[in-house]
């Protein structure tokens, strides 16, 4: 059994200075090596120049962890900022856990990553403490110095070698949070610098010698192939090398992007497809399959008391449904992975947020080990949960193998990426509300159907958390209501599913705060007060997997309503609405929008937001994302994929519209002082705001939108 | 015989290409300029904004055979090392996140700044609703580029 204090270790490189090997996950794993053979994933080096070299093992997608991980181990060890230095981890032994996803990047390394430093720290203190004979508590340090009690003082660097070779401390004193002169202070991205000049790396920037570039006719219907294609044409585009078939289509490989995508154009005049099995799916069956499914068995995501019989029961039963489309991510930069296919083994260059499963699919597809092949994370381009999905890069790997030769550089077109996505589902929202003699809400159903993101994931197999999975933001209602259930009925699509930016915590708290608001407007009850008479002060409360403190989460939606002026008198077609989530029961979010609808014109004039995430380790980055967060949920209501004769109707910004400059209002963000251990912002920002807006129209329209995307008879 | 000469970011440069292929991946597969991004393809995203003879165009709209002649400046060539006053109020507002549509966005801010030194927010909407950010950083572009023009670069 590996025990909490394994996860440090000392290698002891000659001339390397310190390096201190840290294991970010404390819990063994199933399969994880017996601690004796222990392998840490991420290491942090003091190098004899006194810089710190930490390898970074999480995805950059904007979210800010190549600036907030180093900030915490800067922030223990004392050192000084600018002096840290970055490298991305690869996997492999090393390093078998680098999935990034779900805001948990800092909430899973903040503990290890702060007792790593300070543990470096303390043995750098130790080390000066023996040279210069004087008590290590005689000394302190400041940024990336020793200082002794006489005025003595020696650079980290040139104590590193020293402290390699002395114990490490078993339990680190870590600093009290008051003491942090890092953390909690705004500090610009690390890479921010590069990003301005046009330096920063994407996957699609990579550049490896040799080159080809590919472009990838697949056809428009999933589980389609093309059955008869003339290649002559489209080899005889200037720059084109070759046509390969692979598994999801054809290849077309040129020496240039434009070459590919030019000679793909003119392959695909001369296909002839068998579309398959799904050339009929569409969205009008497939809702028609939703409802039909409402009505059949479902199964429980949490379930407290008979919700059933006491919906019969009540005085009164408010019921309505509620319809979510499918997504899209339509991240900034295209699906693209470059591949160099070798005798011995297998590179890649991409953007991703699973390196690990591209390593073993790409070592799979190409008839390899997975230490054969090595993965180079670049910066991504927008993540949102679809470069979580390994399908772009396998399809590289099949194309690098077909075609052989030096490496390949696949490109989806903007089109690829809206047609070959891994949707988010659509879902359909069925619920019910019972409200007793007394006008007290004492039965809630909610019950949810559509297409399971976690069966796609697990490539066609269902788990035994599906239903869970599939209601989380339903499941973990925070309200207290004696009688609860909530199920999810699942619909088979034959579209490859993904996560999206906050999962399905998006449409299923849009279901629910907005039916909760609808329940308190019938009821004649102020949406605020009604929400907060529901949580009551109960401190905290076990909601499925989770323990929700419901303290935290009135706290932010008191400072949300209070900061957005709850209740005040609001101009002729503006209304408020209101809305909050306890995220995974860690990042604790209220939002107020401000809207008004004039004309059948929507303006979202503010979202100020309140937030309890624990302790800010960078008030920056935490606003940035809640800004983001917040752009992303408005940009939600207006956007959908739907399908007709197997294919997306959808192909390109022009149909899937996101939010512009002109439609991003004001954000303003409120923290809430913490002492609790920091959660993440990068998600739980989206799905309150989705009701706040919706919430909002109501009350300036006495329209009740359950339905999206908004649509101009929403907004007359 | 090199088919179509240019001027990039001060440089004169000979490309041998197809008259109908995009400025955008002359400057990324060709020059090797990669600062340049590809977002869309169908000129609606705004990514891959460069500045012909000062003007912000959409280089995947371009073909070369019509920018033959101009004078281009790409990301790479705004400044010779981030001086450029948007790109110091971009770090100054922590403006990036993702970073992708960045330098697009930097191209037509800065063109707009060149061409009216005091945009108003309606000015700012006008040209930077051309693009798209998918992360969100709306609020702060539009900050920076009212530091510019109030002089509060540091």
């Amino acid at each position: 059994m590996t025990s909490r204090r394994d996860f440090l270790t000392v290698t002891g490189i000659a001339g390397a200075g310190l390096v201190l090997a840290l294991r970010l996950e404390a819990k063994p794993r199933p399969g994880d090596a017996p601690a004796s053979d222990f392998r840490p994933n991420a290491y942090l080096a003091i190098r004899p120049d006194g810089t710190a070299l930490l390898t970074v093992p999480k995805s950059e997608m904007g979210q800010g962890v190549r600036t907030a991980l180093p900030l915490v181990l800067a922030e223990e060890l004392d050192l000084d900022w600018s002096r840290v230095e970055l490298a991305q981890a690869m996997p492999g032994p090393d390093f078998q856990h680098l999935g990034t996803g779900g805001s948990t990047s800092v909430s899973t390394t903040w503990t290890t990553l702060r007792t790593a430093g300070a543990a470096a720290r303390e043995m750098l203190v130790a080390a000066a403490a023996q040279a210069w004979g004087v008590p290590a508590a005689q000394c302190r340090t400041e940024k990336g110095f020793v200082l002794g009690p006489s005025g003595q003082k020696a650079g980290y660097g040139e104590l590193a070698e020293a402290a390699a070779k002395l114990p490490i401390p078993k339990a680190p004193r870590l600093k009290n949070p008051a003491e942090f002169r890092l953390l909690g202070r705004p500090t610009p991205r690390v890479d921010g610098p590069k990003i301005v000049v046009g330096k920063a790396l994407f996957g699609l920037d990579t550049r490896r010698p040799g080159q080809r570039f590919a472009a990838v006719l697949r056809c428009p219907v999933v589980g389609g192939q093309p059955k008869a294609w003339d290649e002559a044409k489209a080899r005889a585009v200037r720059g084109v090398k070759a046509v390969v078939k692979v598994p999801t289509g054809l290849a077309v490989i040129a020496d240039g992007t434009w070459a590919a995508f030019k000679g793909r154009e003119i392959l695909a005049t001369t296909v002839t497809w068998d579309e398959g099995p799904h050339k009929d799916f569409n969205s009008k069956d497939l809702e028609a399959r939703m409802r039909a499914a409402l009505d059949g068995p479902a199964d429980v995501a949490r379930k407290a008391g008979d919700a059933g019989a006491a919906l019969k029961t009540s005085a009164r039963v408010v019921e309505a449904e509620y319809f979510f489309p499918f997504q899209a991510h339509a991240t900034m930069e295209p699906m693209n992975a470059t591949v160099q296919a070798r005798a011995d083994g297998a590179e890649l260059w991409l953007g991703t947020q699973a390196p690990n499963t591209t390593q073993e699919r790409a070592a799979t597809t190409m008839g390899l080990k997975t230490e054969q092949v090595k993965v180079n994370v670049a910066l991504l381009g927008g993540g949102f949960g679809r470069r979580s999905g390994t399908d772009f890069s396998t399809e590289a790997a099949q194309v690098a193998k077909a075609a052989g030769g030096g490496p390949i550089q696949v490109v989806w077109s903007r089109e690829d990426d809206f047609r070959h996505d891994q949707f988010h589902p659509a879902t359909l929202h069925r619920l019910k509300a019972g409200v007793d003699g007394q006008g007290r809400l004492s039965a809630w159903s909610h019950v949810i159907a559509g297409g399971a993101v976690l069966r796609s994931w697990l490539e066609g197999h269902k788990s035994p958390g599906q239903a869970e999975t599939e209601a989380n933001g339903a499941h973990d209602i925070p309200y207290d209501i004696p009688a609860l259930e909530v199920a999810f009925a699942e619909v088979r699509v034959p579209v490859a599913l993904g996560w999206w930016r906050a999962i399905e915590i998006v449409p299923n708290v849009f279901a629910r705060e907005c039916f909760l608001d609808e329940v308190a407007h019938t009821l004649g009850k102020d949406p605020l007060q009604f929400r907060l008479d529901l949580l009551g002060r109960r401190g905290k409360v076990k909601v499925g997997r989770n323990e929700v403190d419901i303290a935290r989460l009135r706290r932010v939606l008191e400072l949300a309503a209070d900061k957005a002026g709850w209740g005040r008198k609001l101009p002729p077609g503006h209304g408020l609405g209101i809305a909050c989530h306890a995220y995974d029961a860690r990042t604790y979010l209220a939002e107020v929008a401000e809207v008004s609808v004039e004309k059948g014109d929507l303006r979202v004039h503010r979202v100020t937001a309140a937030v309890d995430c624990g302790i800010v380790l960078n008030p920056t980055g935490l606003e940035g994302q809640v800004e983001g967060g917040i752009a992303w949920g408005i940009s939600a209501l207006s956007s959908q994929i739907t399908f007709e004769k197997g294919r997306t109707v959808q192909e390109g910004y022009d149909t899937f519209p996101v939010l512009r400059q002109p439609d991003m209002p004001p954000v303003d963000v409120h923290v809430v002082a913490s002492a609790e251990a920091p959660s993440g912002m990068g998600e739980p920002p989206v799905p309150v705001c989705l009701p706040a807006v919706l919430n909002a129209i109501f009350a300036a329209t006495g329209k009740r939108v359950r339905r999206l995307p908004l649509t101009p008879g929403d907004l007359t | 015989m090199p088919a179509f000469q240019l001027t990039v970011n001060g440089r004169r440069r000979s490309v041998d290409v197809d008259a109908d292929t995009p400025l955008l991946w002359v400057l990324r597969d060709t020059l090797g300029l990669t600062g340049t991004k590809f977002g869309c393809g169908q000129g609606v995203c705004g990514s891959c904004t460069v500045h012909r003879d000062g003007k912000a165009v959409r280089s995947c709209q371009v073909p070369i055979k019509e920018a033959a002649g101009s004078a281009i400046i790409t990301i790479e060539g705004l400044s010779k090392d981030g001086s450029h006053p948007v790109q110091r109020a971009w770090i100054e507002e922590d403006v990036a996140q993702c970073g992708y549509c960045q330098p697009g966005m930097l191209m037509t801010a800065a063109a707009l700044l060149a061409a009216n030194a005091h945009p108003t927010d309606g000015q700012i909407d006008d040209a930077i609703g051309e693009h798209i950010c998918r992360c969100g950083t709306y609020p702060r572009i539009r900050k920076a580029i009212h530091r510019v023009a109030q002089g509060g670069v540091k």
